[in-house]
């Protein structure tokens, strides 16, 4: 019973268009990428330049791999909270502003049965999302560039070099890091979602959590309580590409974010819970 | 075939239920709201409200918009939390125990939502599956009967709104209620769908044995359906009881003289009548007849043109609740 209502969820999320924008705008802004990549001096000679300046061969790493990476950083910070919200939000918000809502609870279906479903519906697409940005990045990649070794550097953060097989299996663990990340951002859009609004507010508010924490983790007087920030947290992922994996701050940002889901799934529990569902 | 499946079906429940039936007193309570209230705010929606409806009964609740129909109708399918009282649904708890409350209610609201971009049979699937598992074959069966066999493949975007009507009435039968609330069901069709949502109505009560709610402001559609009704104003009961109290709760007559006001005047005097209203009718006390009333009349010198019994139609009775609770 469990897995037909999980399975009746799913298909009401993926039957619709807009389930689609995050993939779609994903495929995009990547093959934009990486054509300007290809075709163009700018971003690569500053790469040649970053590599061999520090003694490496830079043939070696500019690959499908690195190119994949590379569009990664902006992808994953603006746009993945973007798409993964906006089908947060929209996970109950949208059902009570249509109406079917009132649909489904005038049947014997419990509203903490419910919410359950629909989280594991978001989590999973969540995931999906991720999977694809990860799939669609080194494919695409990999039609205009060789299969050679990894190159991530991120300034004041991270300058890692892998050989080819290395620098695969970093990406692929940091992509598994970043479906939590995916995965709460949508529970927070989730939350406000079991609030009494639209789904274009619950989609905003989880957004503009995500960015002020941003900012104010970024603001150099508060370097020193960026630990205290959600989106310190979200960006563990990034560091599965360091030179050794700092296993410890993982598994420590790990159980803040595991932490924070819990928190945001019982607040939109209760708040749905005692909600009077109107027409 | 699977019409005739269902009808043979359904003559054998009603036969099982006339045979449990058989011998008592009265049917059971289906709904049960006692001393129950709601209130939004500083606004009291729904205010001590104690009603109650037996199986096999087509119950209206009548009230203008916003008398606290659909908060009433919320409050018995568990969306809207009662601050006060207790709502029993088939013998269940609403508040504490929902899901067995409404394992047999289906429900259709005033504006039937579904999912657009999905078909009419995955709209069903989808919602039927909150209440159990649902063979294909119960789906086809309930399409078949509220007649959208051969659309159902059809997303429900290019429906009509008698179709859209239909559908919220199969995804309603689909866990076979023994109770089907509706609330404004007449809401937002047209005259063909209106007789056709009546029509379907009257089968649902005489094939299925159903138990009928229906909250409406349209008080034609209830006079043509229920056997017993409600009325509501600014979320207070003002009124229970049979269609056929409401038609004769008195004894009017329309009396058409050349002035009223004195004739109404001789007749209480001499307690022949018990009420007037709209400068025509006067409700005749019990002992009195109409002979009796125009003899005082005539031999008070007063002209008599008219004087014909009158049955109150559910309007007037309506009109004159409403006046009267505002007058008080």
């Amino acid at each position: 019973m469990f897995y037909l209502q999980l399975r009746n969820e799913l298909w009401k999320l993926f039957a619709k268009k807009r389930t689609y924008i995050g993939f779609l705008m994903f495929l995009l802004a990547q093959n934009v990428i990486i054509l300007l990549f290809r075709f163009t001096n700018g971003p690569r000679v500053s790469m040649i330049r970053t590599l061999e300046g520090n003694g490496y061969l830079a043939q070696q790493f500019i690959s499908a791999l690195t190119v994949a990476t590379f569009m990664l950083l902006p992808i994953a910070y603006l746009l993945l909270p973007l798409y993964v919200s906006l089908v947060g939000g929209d996970l109950v918000a949208k059902e009570a502003e249509d109406g079917t809502l009132r649909m489904i609870l005038s049947r014997p279906v419990s509203r903490l049965r419910l919410l359950l479903l629909k989280w594991l519906a978001g989590a999973f697409f969540s995931l999906a999302l991720v999977l694809a940005l990860g799939l669609f990045g080194v494919v695409f990649a990999s039609f205009w560039f060789p299969w050679k070794g990894l190159f991530v550097f991120i300034p004041g953060e991270l300058f890692s070099v892998f050989d080819a097989a290395g620098g695969l299996q970093h990406y692929v663990v940091a992509h598994l890091m970043m479906a939590t990340k995916a995965v709460t951002v949508m529970g927070l859009a989730f939350m406000f979602s079991c609030f009494n609004v639209k789904p274009a507010a619950a989609t905003i508010l989880a957004l503009s959590f995500v960015f002020v924490n941003f900012i104010m983790q970024n603001i150099p007087y508060f370097h020193d309580l960026q630990h205290w920030f959600l989106t310190y947290h979200l960006n563990i992922w990034q560091f599965m590409f360091a030179q050794p994996i700092p296993w410890w701050k993982i598994g420590e940002s790990l159980s803040i974010l595991l932490g924070f889901n819990l928190t945001f799934l019982v607040i939109g529990l209760t708040v749905f819970q005692v909600r009077d569902i109107k027409s | 075939m699977a019409t005739l499946k269902i009808c043979w079906r359904l003559r054998e429940r009603n036969e099982s239920n006339r045979i449990r039936n058989a011998g008592k007193p009265r049917s059971p309570k289906v709904i049960c709201l006692s001393r129950l209230a709601k209130i939004f705010g500083q606004r009291v929606a729904v205010d001590d409200l104690t009603l109650h409806v037996r199986a096999g009964e087509i119950f209206g609740l009548l009230g203008h918009n916003g008398a606290g129909k659909s908060t009433a109708i919320g409050m018995m399918l568990g969306q809207v939390w009662p601050t006060q009282g207790e709502v029993h649904v088939c013998g269940h708890d609403v508040t504490r125990r929902r899901s067995l409350a409404l394992q047999r209610v289906g429900a259709i609201f005033e504006t039937p939502a579904f999912y657009d971009y999905l078909s009419g049979w995955r709209n069903l699937e989808i919602l039927s599956h909150y209440s159990a598992p649902t063979p294909a074959e119960r789906i086809r069966e309930v399409m078949e009967w509220v007649g959208l066999a051969g659309r159902e493949q059809s997303k429900v975007k290019t429906y009509s709104h008698g179709m859209r009507a239909r559908l919220a009435l199969a995804q309603a039968l689909l866990p076979q209620p023994e109770l089907l609330i509706l609330d404004e069901p007449g809401d937002g069709l047209d005259p063909e769908g209106i007789h056709e949502m009546r029509q379907t109505i009257r089968r649902l009560h005489g094939e299925l044995g159903l138990t009928i709610f229906l909250s409406s402001h349209l008080l034609n559609e209830v006079e043509q359906l229920c056997t017993r009704i409600a009325v509501m104003n600014q979320g207070r009961k003002v009124f229970e009881g049979s269609l056929a109290e409401v038609k004769q709760p008195k004894n009017w007559v329309r009396l058409r003289v050349n002035d009223f006001h004195q004739a109404v005047k001789s007749l209480r005097e001499e307690n022949l009548i018990v009420d007037e209203r709209d400068g025509q009718f006067v409700a005749l006390a019990s002992e009195a007849g109409t002979d009796v009333v125009v003899r005082r009349l005539v031999e008070q010198g007063m002209a008599v043109y008219e004087i014909a019994r009158h049955e109150q139609t559910l309007e007037d009775f309506y009109l004159g609740l409403m006046r009267n609770d505002s007058d008080r």
